[in-house]
């Protein structure tokens, strides 16, 4: 082997005389034979093939698998060079292709594949319990909140992970702090149980700055658990997360570096957290964002710290009783198997338990028939909220781009076709010259897969931008948003070798098409060939090309339909109040320290304050945003009956001016105002929904309410002062709730906390944030303004999947029909080109120039027709698979379908009318003289 | 064009070191001469396989090669049969005779 290999390099490097000697004695042969046979070209003859034989000979010395493979790129390289518009054409829609699967793919990849930063992520597994949930209350898009789980007598759920699944029931991811403490008991299994919640904004006061930072509540074998270095300091251990313990926080890494300089700065810093003094002790490591993808903690806290953070009652009773609460489900579980315990060792052995311990806590029949059952769950990728939210948008994204990259290929696939035809002379001399058909389309492959790496590498660049592109994109102005993708090696991988499977792909068929070529009359071929014979109709592999990119590219103008017109309709959706000039923020002062019932007052006052800023037409406050912040509901029945808890009823706490600053109009009565204070009679304004339910044809004006359920020790009677028309308040997408607006500073429900200002201005809301932050800083400066955006952006945020989906598929299907329109363009110029001296016949003999358009233009129209049908049949079966992504439609919406079907049609026949025309001018005298 | 009887597969290198020892050192036309004349014109060597057999028998080192001034007063690379080439030949030949030996057997009518 070493010899051999040394011989070779020996070889290669006096290759110039091995060539020279070889020549000397194929000259020498030569010149003895013409000396015995007399003539020059009977030796000729004889000899054979010389460069073939010189060929042979040099092979027994050399790679010639790589010096061929060296000649071949050299040649692919001139080849790429002097077709500089064919190489420009075809690497770019290759590598838009790549560049749009790579990104897509990165997105995939970090949102569904990547698991946990964690050391031996395969061994986490996450708790959750499964369930039937009683059906009941209207059913349709508001029917979801009125279903439950009957032992659940409170849920506080913050991540998202606790859902109703219509088919499956109901999928809870938080317990009871008991249940916690069960399966801790339980140790045969599980090496470590660990939960947590997230705590939301926090108001963080470091040396007199006040900033909100978001918090996650672990419990103390949280990090342990997980197996998380610190990157500075320590992480929480079980002896903080007491009651009692000395207050400490572990703040992230990024954190570490905003607020603190550094990771090492950060630890042993005392802080306010909500006007609490804590010890950072610790930072967690850079790579770690905790167990949810979708949300990174600024910071950790213990768990038992929530006693002197979150004061004050919540709707299910104080923190300390929380914790002994057997019905309040609101913590979240992971745990880590020990060495050797499977999955299914764990459900076994738990299963039981949890069941007996979860049967002890029904209190009646209806709670015993629907008893939570507990499933263990793989826990190494973390949370699935995130998973859940994007898989489905991901997959039809990643089949939008997997089609324009098979667009891309036809195209170019059809482009070397034309090009192998043009170069059927080329071929024949080479094969007639000797080279093995293996060679050449060896050759060609090279050509190929040369063009479709640069397609790749270009394509990596088009991707990078793609990320950043899409990152933008789905962050949408959110400052806190914190999810990235990053192009990592799994992508590349994925990314070259898509690339060289493409190159392999549409390399192989012009390549073998183009060496089958009868050798003689490709010789005799000279420029331009007239081929009568060789009508329009024959159905030829460039044929089958172009009709595949049309009937690939309808599916992905009819998902751009679709998604278009899904974003008009949520655009277009009925508010009930004014989007305009509406600028929002949120104050959260009983974090900075304020308390009841001072707290009332300073939100008061500065709500009276903001409405004297000059600009500001009026100015209010509510508990939650109308959008996107979720609804607030608390039993309220009419006076006298039981409350209906399937009527799904919602209470929203407003301050003076409300409706007159969202422009939801009175209807009777007169709205919430300043004469409503603490101390007054409790009033209500209710919606017409809430009106017609409860009350009918009659005037509620008047009408007394109760607030709070049969449990509640102190039930509160309300007055209908007013009737609303009704507004949007949650969700966008669902219907209209009926909704009962209270005073907030009357009564303690909903507790006084975050609060949302709205202020109606007369030109740019943000023109007013600085004159905003002025006023907040002068009155407190520990109350930071958070979530500072105008009303409409709030509403594009909670569109933001179908805006960014819209966006996105209208530029795939650009993308696609613009590929396709080259490709269209391209193969029809290069027929015409063909057929010039059988149209210049023919317009020789009579033909109208309105009949030469029309012979090309049929031949487009046959081909869009046929690749029209195969591409409507396919877009039938496909959109059912967006369903469930539109919102005010079926999936075979025939506008979107009729649209993308015009479309397309015209974008063909523009492709085919320029060659077209070009046709129609040929002048036959010229045409004819070739 | 008349027909040409090839050589029988793998024979080749066998016919050129047998005719190298005949007549010592020869340039490859002389080689493919001879092996035409002593056939009495039967065997015809093919130029495109008796210059890579040659180049192939240089690397396995049975001949060896060497510029030279030859008939016709021109340069000619000479090939002369090395001892290794001699061993060769010896085992090429019993192998064919055995082989000759044993189709002879299987054709002959008994």
């Amino acid at each position: 082997m070493i010899l051999e290999f040394l011989r070779r390099v020996a070889h290669y490097l006096r290759r110039r005389r091995f060539e020279q000697e070889l020549d000397e004695e194929m000259r020498h042969h030569l010149a003895l034979k013409e000396r015995d046979s007399g003539s020059t070209e009977a030796a000729h003859t004889q000899f054979g093939n010389v460069a073939l034989l010189k060929e042979d000979s040099r092979a027994m010395w050399t790679w010639t698998l790589f010096e061929q493979l060296a000649q071949d790129l050299r040649y692919a390289l001139r080849a790429m060079i002097n077709n500089r518009a064919f190489t420009a054409l075809a690497a770019l829609s290759l590598a838009l292709g790549i560049g749009a699967n790579t990104a897509i793919y990165s997105f995939m990849d970090s949102i569904l594949l990547r698991s946990l930063p964690v050391s031996d992520h395969q061994s986490l597994v996450m708790l959750n319990w499964h369930a039937q949930a009683r059906g009941g209350g209207p059913q349709g898009k508001a029917g979801k909140q009125a279903k439950g789980v009957a032992i659940m007598h409170g849920m506080i759920s913050t991540s998202g992970s606790t859902y109703i699944d219509p088919q499956k029931g109901f999928t809870g991811a938080i317990f009871p702090y008991p249940a916690f403490e069960l399966f801790r008991k339980n140790d045969t299994v599980f090496s470590s149980v660990f939960s947590y919640y997230q705590a939301g904004n926090l108001n963080f006061t470091i040396k007199g700055q006040a900033d909100l930072a978001i918090g996650e509540y672990v419990s103390g074998d949280y990090f342990h658990g997980l197996g998380v270095p610190p990157a500075a300091g320590r992480l929480i251990i079980s002896d903080d997360d007491q009651a009692g313990a000395p207050p400490v926080a572990v703040v992230s890494y990024a954190y570490s570096q905003r607020r603190f300089g550094s990771a090492v700065n950060a630890s042993g810093q005392s802080i306010l957290i909500n006007n609490v003094p804590f010890t950072v002790v610790g930072v967690t490591p850079p790579e770690f964002f905790g167990v949810d993808p979708a949300a990174a903690p600024d910071c950790y806290l213990p768990m038992h710290s929530n006693l002197v953070l979150e004061t004050g009652r919540g709707p299910f009773g104080g923190l300390a009783e929380r914790y002994l609460d057997q019905n309040t489900y609101w913590i979240e579980v992971m745990a880590r198997l020990r060495p050797g315990a499977s999955l299914a060792q764990a459900q076994a052995a738990l299963a039981g338990p949890f069941h007996q311990w979860v049967a002890g806590t029904a209190t009646n029949d209806r709670e015993r028939a629907d008893l939570p059952a507990l499933v263990i769950k793989e826990g190494g990728g973390g949370l699935d909220v995130l998973r859940r939210q994007y898989s489905r948008p991901l997959y039809v994204l990643m089949t939008l781009v997997a089609l324009i990259l098979g667009i891309a290929c036809a195209n170019i696939a059809n482009l070397l076709l034309a090009r192998a035809a043009a170069r059927r002379r080329e071929i024949a001399v080479r094969l007639s010259m000797g080279a093995g058909r293996l060679r050449v389309v060896r050759q060609l492959l090279t050509e190929s897969v040369l063009l479709a790496f640069l397609g790749g590498v270009l394509g990596v660049l088009f991707a990078t931008w793609g990320i950043r592109f899409l990152t933008l994109l789905l962050a949408n102005g959110r400052p806190n948003f914190t999810f990235r993708a990053d192009l990592n090696w799994h992508v590349l991988g994925a990314t070259m070798a898509l690339s060289l499977l493409t190159g392999l792909l549409f390399g192989l068929a012009p390549a073998i098409q183009s060496t089958r070529v009868d050798l003689i009359p490709a010789l005799k071929e000279s420029g331009e060939p007239t081929r009568l014979r060789n009508s329009f109709w024959r159905v030829s592999l460039s044929q089958v090309f172009l009709v595949s990119q049309i009937a690939l590219c309808l599916p992905m103008l009819v998902a751009a339909g679709l998604f278009l017109r899904t974003l008009s309709n949520l655009q277009s959706i009925e508010l009930g109040f004014s989007r305009d000039n509406v600028l929002l923020f949120q104050l959260n002062a009983r974090q900075a320290g304020h308390r009841d019932p001072e707290i009332a007052v300073f939100y008061g006052d500065l709500q009276k304050r903001f409405s004297e800023i000059p600009g500001v037409r009026s100015a209010s406050l509510s508990n939650l945003p109308l959008i996107g912040g979720g609804a607030f509901s608390e039993p309220v029945s009419v006076a006298g009956s039981q409350p209906n808890p399937s009527a799904g009823n919602r209470i929203l706490s407003v301050g003076p001016s409300f409706f007159t600053t969202m422009r939801i109009p009175i209807l009777l009565g007169r709205e919430i105002g300043e004469r409503d204070q603490p101390g007054s009679p409790l009033v209500a304004v209710v919606n017409e929904l809430f009106a017609k339910a409860n009350f009918g044809d009659q005037n509620p004006i008047g009408q007394h309410l109760t607030l709070g359920g049969p449990r509640d020790a102190h039930p509160r009677d309300l007055e209908i002062v007013g009737v609303s028309k009704n507004a949007r308040y949650g969700s966008l997408k669902q219907d209209f709730p009926p909704v009962v607006y209270i005073p907030y500073n009357q009564s303690s429900v909903p507790p006084l906390n975050q609060m949302t200002y709205a202020l109606r201005t007369s030109v740019d809301p943000l023109a007013y944030v600085n004159t905003v932050r002025e006023i907040v800083q002068r009155a407190d400066a520990r109350v930071p303004v958070a979530n500072v955006k105008t009303q409409t952006v709030q509403i594009e945020q909670t569109i933001n999947q179908e805006i960014t989906f819209a966006r996105l598929c209208s530029l795939f299907a650009i993308l696609a029909l613009a590929i396709a329109c080259v490709g269209l363009y391209g193969s029809m110029a290069y027929n015409v080109a063909r057929r010039t001296g059988e149209i210049g016949i023919r317009m020789a003999l009579g033909a109208p120039r309105g009949g030469v358009v029309w012979l090309v233009l049929r031949s487009v129209l046959v081909l869009a027709g046929v690749g029209l049908a195969i591409g409507l049949s396919t877009s039938f079966a496909a959109s059912k698979l967006v369903d469930s992504l539109l919102f005010g439609m079926k999936s075979n919406d025939p506008l979107a379908l009729s649209l993308a079907v015009a479309t397309l049609l015209c974008a063909a026949v523009l492709a085919g009318y320029i060659p077209a025309r070009r046709a129609s001018r040929i002048d036959p005298m010229i045409a004819l003289r070739h | 064009m008349e027909a040409r009887t090839e050589i029988p597969p793998g024979t080749l290198y066998m016919l050129i070191l047998k005719t190298l020892m005949r007549v010592g050192p020869m340039h490859g036309y002389g080689i493919a001469q001879h092996i035409q004349q002593i056939s009495e014109e039967i065997l015809r060597v093919e130029e495109g396989s008796l210059y890579p057999a040659l180049q192939r028998m240089l690397i396995k080192g049975w001949v060896a090669a060497e510029w030279k001034q030859s008939e016709n007063n021109r340069r000619a690379r000479f090939y002369r049969l090395t001892p290794a080439g001699r061993k060769q030949l010896a085992a090429e030949i019993a192998e064919f005779a055995r082989v000759m030996e044993a189709i002879t057997r299987v054709i002959q009518p008994a």
